[in-house]
């Protein structure tokens, strides 16, 4: 006893800043063991769009309330989302019973052995339920490794061109008649008037800049180019590959550039919008939701349109992001997660509500009929919206579902901005003066993304 | 007297177990796993095969190996070459005897280093943002004064975009902003225990305020200097936060912002090869230990020359 | 030197440094004003939105809207665990290695030359260089995912143990150790009575960098952490960025609530950090 008082009178001259740290831990411990435990919801699910919850929010609630449906849902972002399933996967973790995967994150799932994929294997039970053949043929192609399907598509994702139409109009242009990109920017010459007289034009054409991968990507798969062949080998270093990211590229380059970079999810970017920097966007389905939500200010002013092709008769649209659900292999309610996911994937109401709420058609193509699809839009002066994204769906270009498939746009996107780079110091602004050097920068491409896939002993891609 | 001492060792032994026990197995373990690991090729912890030497042999022919190491030094050194000697100016202003506040001017030129690199991130992003950010703001509103307007680059200010196209520049400024102070912090201290007598000594001898500081100060301040440096040294070589969270968690266009500590991350835990990231750890640690070798040698050096 | 010209000088340097710590507060300034605006607003003004309050200011589109939204989310949770981490982590590092530096130091015993060497030599061995086998083991333990993941491998610092020989070194004499013996202190009592007084600076300091080093860590809790209950600050942050990019407001409010606090702490303890700082490099 008499020890303990000594120590505790000794202990006493230690500073106060020291005894404020030690009483954090028994302040935080005791706050921490009481705060509220996490609800323990029978069912966990994780995604990443804040769209899709709003949308999915109602539906679930009803559910809730009607039978008991126990669910959980964790909103977070890609990146959240990415590391905390990569490491539930690889730690061997519980991780959640339903994943709406992003595209650009799926890739790391499939890039260990087949067995090891942390996402259970869909096909027998699409077969067997005779969901197989109901999606979108090339919807299904992003999530199947070797013919065997693991997730649900949750979209489709065509793209068309968005353009400020109230800008076009008063010029007096009549952007629909263009069929070609060439066209396209030789309608819009007149609006790219440098009024301000700082010696660069006001406004761009359109909204697209090298470092942006996903639209460079878009781009690519619009005009056929191709990452990787049916087998998964690399064809980063195609011929075509080359033409097409040497007229991209064109499209930026130079003192007549016709493209700028308007940031597309941050405010700043927003505020770009609203002040019509760019005329017009590479506008998938899912942007619309988004420009709704955050750039209200230019409703009514944007119409749609098929994208311009690269050649007279080539393809009007593409394609880009996409989301499937996933059922981790861990989970152990795997019968209750797929009843949510019939629930929240293939049924009409929630088919209509997620075009009526985020504007994304579904992939389940007899659904495609519903009259929600002919509605004319508001925000886009009325047009049928809907109708005008189905009817390009089918066209949607083929995916691969490559697990380096990311590293391989991002290999592309630095080749683009080399050949900027290159295009700016040589002074050369046409495509056919940059398509040797676009062969030689997709050579090096090509390269590192083969030496990429050979590093893994794993997965047997050449 | 046998009997104290075998109770003094039972006391340390005590004393040391629980340091000595998470020593064993949360350093010395990992760093022998480490040996190991680098010979494997794995999927997550759970999955392995054995490849020998195979991910040295990769590392060596990885260009974006390389073209990390490149980034980081090139942080390391661009960093390190404006912000000591910043430091040090700055430590010498506030030696002056004569200046007053100066506990709150170092305090506030410190105060930067109590943010921790993911916030100051954070606060980055947003401040670098083209158009909208505080930078380019700040930048073109002083630019659009005509005795600074020769400063405009090409695109005008607004335009300039840091994060997608000067992602070193961007990393040195913030960590000018970050490190100057704290860097300030040892040189002051250094100052303040520089002999006063040899000063002294030196004022009798008629020495001019830069004979004193080239004489004097700066031999008198050479350990501390060099310990700056190597600390320095060694923080840049692992940078990774700032660039992982600006850059979204990627390298940037280019893999600009690429640095060694990022490229293990992405190896390790985004795509799970644990032993390429311990292969590229010990690349890093051989860095890091020559340079504390090359330190060490460079005090003992002037210890046996002084 | 003559005075006016002596005092011209000394205005100069005040002059300099002011504009110095201005631009260091700037930031500071701008990040703690915008997390006052709203969304709407964040746009008009670099620093304030103008107006026609006093200063021409618009005061009244302040608001402290952001900070009850960060509650909303959930965000004082990842709060409280960034406050236990780095305090546990503080109290048993620096007690351990206190305990570590403490013996290494006085008590003399078979294989202390050995411990020295082996404790010491691991100084030199960088942190990222076990980043990828700490987790495997971690894996192993089934310690993935836990706070005790996450702490253990913080609480045998060797910097620490190496701080500490050198503070007991300094500022403990053996005539002391050897006065407590003479009056019956046992031996381990001797650490808590005797020793941990006299060091107490060192104790000090390497708490508050113990603290703030945790409070700090981004990696391990990125690596180790995976599910959102456990997260601390660091990574809620990040993960709150990445899902609200477009609300500066509310970016900046978290930037000022995970800073502020132990900013706050460590201004209030400056004299001790620095001084813990530098007590490596300087010596006396």
């Amino acid at each position: 006893m008499h020890m303990l008082s000594t120590a505790l009178l000794a202990l006493r001259s230690l500073s106060a800043g020291i005894w404020v740290i030690v009483a954090l831990v028994v302040v935080s411990f005791v706050a921490l063991s009481f705060s509220s435990r996490e609800r323990t919801a029978s069912l966990e699910m994780w995604m990443f769009s804040p769209e899709h919850l709003a949308m999915y929010d109602p539906v679930l609630e009803d559910r809730e309330a009607a039978d008991e449906l126990d669910l959980h849902v964790s909103l977070m972002s890609i990146a959240a989302l990415k590391s905390r399933m990569m490491s539930g996967f690889f730690g061997g973790l519980d991780t959640a019973d339903l994943i709406e995967v992003e595209r650009a994150t799926v890739g790391q799932a499939f890039m260990g052995p087949v067995d090891a994929i942390g996402f259970r294997d869909l096909t027998s039970r699409l077969r067997d339920e005779g969901l197989l053949d109901t999606f979108n043929p090339p919807s299904l192609s992003p999530w199947s490794v070797d013919g065997r399907v693991f997730g649900l598509p949750h979209d489709v994702h065509p793209v068309m061109l968005a353009y400020r139409a109230d800008l076009v109009e008063a010029a007096g242009i009549d952007l629909q008649q263009a069929t070609t990109w060439q066209e396209f920017f030789a309608l819009l010459q007149p609006v790219m008037t440098d009024a301000d007289g700082d010696g660069k034009p006001d406004r761009y054409a359109l909204s697209m800049w090298v470092t942006q991968q996903d639209n460079i990507e878009l781009l690519l798969m619009q005009g056929g180019g191709a990452l990787f062949a049916a087998d998964g080998s690399p064809t980063v270093d195609s011929a075509r590959n080359a033409a097409l990211l040497a007229e991209i590229v064109s499209w930026c380059a130079g003192p007549n550039r016709v493209v700028t970079d308007v940031d597309e999810f941050s405010a700043a970017g927003h505020q770009d919008r609203i002040n019509g920097v760019a005329i017009a966007y590479l506008c998938p389905d899912w942007m619309c939701s988004v420009w709704r939500m955050h750039v209200p200010q230019i409703g009514g002013k944007m119409k749609l349109m098929p994208l311009p092709a690269f050649e007279p008769g080539g393809r009007r649209t593409s394609v880009r992001g996409g989301t499937m659900l996933g059922f981790p292999r861990t989970s152990k309610n795997f019968d209750r997660a797929w009843e949510i996911a019939m629930l929240l994937y293939n049924s009409p109401e929630i088919a209509r509500t997620l075009y009526k709420e985020v504007d994304i058609i579904t992939p389940v193509q007899s659904l495609w009929s519903d009259p929600v699809y002919d509605e004319p839009d508001p925000f886009f002066m009325g047009q049928a919206k809907g109708r005008m994204f189905i009817e390009l769906a089918p066209d949607v270009p083929v995916r691969t579902s490559s697990p380096y498939n990311q590293n391989a746009v991002l290999e592309f996107r630095d080749a683009a901005v080399n050949l900027l780079n290159w295009a700016n110091t040589n002074g050369v602004d046409e495509p056919d003066a940059l398509r040797e050097q676009a062969q030689q920068l997709l050579h090096i491409a090509q390269k590192n993304v083969a030496r990429q896939m050979a590093r893994n002993v794993f997965t047997g891609v050449e | 007297m046998t009997s104290n001492n075998a109770k003094r060792t039972r006391v340390a032994w005590v004393l040391l177990t629980p340091f000595l026990a998470l020593f064993v197995v949360f350093m010395v373990y990992p760093l022998v796993q480490s040996a190991f690991l680098a010979a494997n090729q794995t999927f997550g912890p759970g999955t392995r095969t054995f490849v020998g030497e195979r991910n040295f042999a990769l590392l060596i022919e990885d260009p974006l190996f390389w073209k990390s190491i490149r980034n980081t030094i090139v942080y390391a050194l661009g960093s390190l070459l404006i912000q000591l000697p910043m430091a040090f100016g700055l430590a010498l202003a506030l030696n002056s005897r004569h200046l007053r506040g100066r506990a709150l001017y170092r305090l506030l030129f410190f105060s930067p280093q109590l943010m921790g690199l993911v916030f100051v991130s954070i606060l980055g992003a947003l401040a670098f943002e083209k158009r909208a950010g505080l930078i380019n703001q700040a930048l073109h509103w002083a630019s659009s004064y005509s005795l600074l307007s020769w400063t405009t680059p090409s695109g005008g200010w607004l335009e300039y975009a840091w994060l997608q196209e000067h992602v070193m520049a961007t990393l040195i400024l913030i960590s000018l902003w970050l490190y100057v102070g704290f860097n300030m912090i040892y040189f002051l201290a250094a100052l303040q225990n520089v002999d006063q007598s040899l000063i002294e000594a030196a004022e009798i001898d008629g020495a001019n305020a830069r004979a004193k500081l080239f004489h004097v100060v700066l031999p008198s301040i050479r350990p501390v200097a060099t310990f700056v440096v190597l600390l320095s040294m060694i923080g840049s070589l692992q940078l990774f936060e700032l660039p992982y969270v600006l850059l979204d968690g990627n390298g940037g266009p280019n893999n600009q912002g690429l640095t060694i500590v990022m490229y293990l991350y992405q190896s390790g835990f985004e795509l799970g090869d644990l032993g390429y990231a311990s292969a590229i750890g010990w690349a890093l640690a051989i860095m890091l230990i020559g340079l504390a070798f090359i330190q060490i040698r460079m005090m003992r050096r002037e210890e046996a020359s002084s | 030197m003559s005075q006016p010209r002596f005092r011209i000088r000394i205005l100069a340097l005040h002059a300099f440094l002011l504009g110095l710590a201005l631009l260091v507060l700037v930031p500071f300034t701008w990040m703690f004003i915008a997390s006052l605006k709203s969304q709407e607003d964040f746009f008009s003004g670099m620093f304030f939105p103008p107006g026609d309050g006093a200063f021409g200011i618009a005061w009244d589109k302040l608001t402290w809207g952001n900070y009850k939204e960060l509650f909303n989310l959930g965000f004082e949770r990842a709060f409280l665990n960034s406050v236990f981490y780095s305090s546990t982590s503080a109290v048993f590092a620096t007690l351990f290695a206190a305990a570590t530096g403490y013996v290494l130091a006085k008590i003399d015993f078979r294989g202390r030359k050995f411990l020295t060497v082996l404790v010491l030599s691991a100084l030199v061995i960088p942190p990222t260089l076990l980043i990828a086998p700490s987790y495997e083991l971690l894996y192993r333990l089934g310690m993935l995912d836990t706070a005790w993941g996450l702490l253990l491998p913080t609480l045998s610092p060797t910097f620490g143990a190496f701080l500490f020989r050198q503070a007991v070194k300094q500022s403990v004499p053996d005539e002391l150790l050897e006065a407590a013996r003479i009056d019956g202190c046992s031996e381990l009592s001797i650490f808590f009575v005797v020793v941990l007084p006299l060091v107490r600076p060192m104790i000090g300091a390497f708490m508050l960098i113990t603290f703030l080093g945790m409070w700090n860590n981004f990696i391990s809790p990125q690596i180790v952490l995976q599910s959102e209950a456990k997260q601390p600050l660091s990574v809620a942050i990040a993960q709150l960025r990445g899902v609200y990019r477009t609300d500066y407001g509310l970016l900046m409010a978290a930037t000022v609530v995970s800073v502020a606090p132990v900013a706050l702490l460590f201004l209030m303890l400056q004299k001790q950090f620095i001084s813990g700082l530098t007590s490596g490099a300087v010596k006396g």
